[in-house]
């Protein structure tokens, strides 16, 4: 992974010291909150519903082990045992006093970390696919370009103070685990012949206007792509609109100028940079981070592995979650896995103290110190040796982190909803709990198969309902909380928009009809192999509708 | 700081209510018009006597934070239209987190 050179670390040491220096005012009171709150914001600082929330940057969603040890202890000694693991990649913690953050901060500096640009209206964390360097599936490590433009975009003085938030997204497997569609930037790497390049998708995005990608380009080679994206920014900071937040991101400035103009002024943006404006990455930087991204040397391993196939057979338990948690892994013998942080009834993304000390130590012990966050909330560990399952499973079991159910329908992205934010117009997390308690049973679970259920407490969607397969998003009626459902949303290389299936249910009426809808596709598929998504396209979501509202 | 900050008549009973500045805790005025970690303890405003509440609690941004009104009735009892958010900023979060929330 990316280690800090000295003008990262000084960058960021230097960050923290200015920001004690804010917080010791505003506590003085020389510093008023309407003059406090950008800057705070700044370094990652919220104050929601109940206490301040500092959001840390978890670039592209990669940690060492001494990084997630950090976490856990800035969790036991500031906060209250707990971390959240958001879509973002990023991590929460949602009870920190703001005379505490300067000293956060600082702690997180010594494991190479920070808060920067985790708010306001910048470029936000730059995500990535959860398993980018380890997936059989991707033409390269996405993560080198991540970096890159993470550095290109970390305090760039022109792009500090865009028309809303921006948040850029990288992948390089064809299919699609990092939603680049529902990005205001998503790139994906190709190839044509020997030459590195990007496919670029702009304008996507969900909060209460969705939208997926327009894609603006082709083909954008590797050396040029930082100059591209200085392009795009360019015409949106010139064009995007300032005069209303709900129309301010460049979702709106791509529909209303249309596909065709964009580029146009992309194009002509990209031609008028003066030759000492151009960056022109030089393949000596794209090799200096590459090759921090090497990987680890893994020994080879014979592609069965008799330790696990027998502890398969011995343990059904494990049988269960190794059917479900596993991605192959591009080296034959090895696998990536994936932490489930959604167990039956628990909170969707949490991680404890304990838990997060445990992942650490099964990262440094059988994983090569890599450790993920996905933007579904769960954490992977990308590299591990088949022969060494068991042994993290039973780990992973005792710390109540062996839940098998990665990709299927108790493993909801659910947002934090009206429990934590001030945002939000309805509860979020009991409403993910009630129908996880519907679809318990294990067997059940696998028997419908993959199927993402997504969940907001408001429309501005942290919770992605509008590309879940099925999507539930809380609404405020006069006071009371409601929930509109919508169908057919994916956020993959087909990436779709929800459709609202009919009125709006109350929070008990949800789990029965997330059941109708169940039952009506498992009465429909044409095999069991055939996923929710696909009987739903398959057949129109009109089945779905009448099931859901048979009682009325 | 809330999504909803609702508009209320002069005589409707009220309570003031903001953030502690320092640590961030919810809090509510009290009827001395110093301030509670509990919403128990919350004064009764009305009429011009709540406006003047509200402006002296603004004028203490260095103790507290972004304060506004909520509904209460007569008796302090949290009301109206915000009552969920209210009981929930008053109450913590309606499920059980950290480690009590796991599910082991």
């Amino acid at each position: 992974m990316y280690r800090y050179d000295e003008f990262d670390a000084t960058l960021v040491n230097e960050r923290v010291s200015q920001f004690r220096g804010q917080v010791a005012r505003r506590l003085a009171g020389s510093l008023l909150e309407d003059e406090f709150k950008p800057l705070r914001l700044q370094n990652g600082v919220y104050l929601q519903m109940h206490a301040y929330m500092l959001r840390v940057a978890i670039p592209y969603g990669q940690l060492g082990s001494t990084q997630l040890r950090r976490l856990a202890e800035i969790s036991e000694k500031y906060d209250r045992g707990y971390g959240h693991f958001t879509t973002r990649q990023n991590i929460q913690f949602n009870w920190v006093e703001l005379k505490d953050i300067p000293d956060i901060l600082q702690d997180l500096a010594e494991v190479e970390m920070h808060a920067i640009q985790t708010s306001g209206n910048c470029i936000r964390n730059v995500t990535s696919d959860h398993f980018a360097g380890a997936t059989a599936d991707e033409l390269m490590d996405p993560r080198p370009w991540c970096e890159i433009i993470r550095q290109w975009s970390t305090f760039h003085p022109e792009f500090a103070f865009l028309p809303r938030k921006f948040k850029i997204a990288v992948t390089a497997a064809e299919h699609d685990r990092a939603a680049i569609r529902v990005h205001d930037i998503g790139l994906h790497l190709k190839k044509r012949g020997e030459t590195i390049g990007f496919e670029g998708h702009v304008g996507g995005g969900q909060g209460r206007t969705p939208v997926i990608a327009t894609k603006v380009s082709e083909f954008v080679p590797e050396s040029e792509i930082l100059d591209y994206l200085e392009a795009v920014m360019r015409v949106y900071n010139r064009f995007g609109r300032r005069d209303n937040k709900y129309k301010a991101r460049i979702k709106i400035l791509v529909s209303e100028t249309g596909a065709e103009e964009f580029s146009r002024l992309v194009e002509a943006e990209y031609a008028a940079q003066s030759p000492h404006e151009k960056i022109a990455l030089p393949v000596t930087e794209i090799e200096r981070i590459t090759a921090y991204f090497s990987g680890p040397d893994l020994p080879a391993r014979p592609s069965r592995s008799k330790a696990f196939d027998d502890a398969r057979a011995a343990d059904p338990g494990f049988d269960q979650w190794a059917s479900v948690n596993l991605q192959p892994h591009k080296h034959a013998g090895y696998t990536s896995l994936t932490v489930s942080l959604k167990p039956i009834g628990g909170l969707a993304g949490d991680a404890t103290t304990e838990q997060m000390m445990v992942i650490a130590d099964l990262a440094e012990t059988f994983g090569h110190d890599d450790i993920r966050v996905s933007h579904a909330q769960n954490i992977v560990l990308p590299h591990i040796a088949l022969d060494d399952l068991h042994a993290i499973y039973q780990q992973l079991d005792q710390a109540g982190l062996a839940t098998a159910n990665e990709s299927l329908i108790t493993d909801m992205i659910v947002c934090p909803g009206l429990d934590y934010c001030n945002l939000a117009n309805a509860r979020s997390i009991p409403v993910g709990q009630d129908i996880q308690k519907v679809f318990a049973d294990p067997a059940y679970q696998r028997d419908i198969g993959k199927l993402h259920i997504n969940i907001s407490g408001c429309i501005n969607a942290c919770g992605h309902h509008h590309v879940g397969h099925i999507g539930i998003l809380g609404v405020d009626r006069k006071g009371q909380e409601f929930y509109q459902i919508s169908l057919g949303g994916r956020a993959d290389e087909k990436a779709a928009i929800g459709e609202i299936a009919g009125k709006a249910l109350s929070q008990e009426e949800i789990p029965a009809a997330i059941k109708q809808i169940i039952e009506t596709y498992r009465s429909h598929r044409l095999t069991k192999d055939e996923r929710f998504i696909d009987t739903l396209e398959r057949i129109g979501h009109t089945p779905f509708k009448e099931a859901i509202y048979a009682a009325d | 700081m809330t999504s909803v900050r609702p508009k209320l008549k002069p005589e409707t009973p009220k309570a003031v209510t903001a953030w502690d500045t320092q640590t961030g805790q919810t809090v509510w005025m009290t009827p001395d018009g110093s301030w509670s970690l509990s919403a128990k303890d919350l004064g009764i405003f009305v009429g011009d006597a709540a406006e003047a509440k509200l402006s002296a609690a603004r004028g203490q941004e260095n103790k507290v934070t972004d304060p506004y009104f909520m509904e209460v009735t007569e008796n302090g009892t949290i009301c109206g239209r915000e009552t969920l958010r209210e009981n929930i900023r008053s109450n913590g979060p309606t499920v059980a987190y950290g480690k009590a929330g796991q599910t082991l």
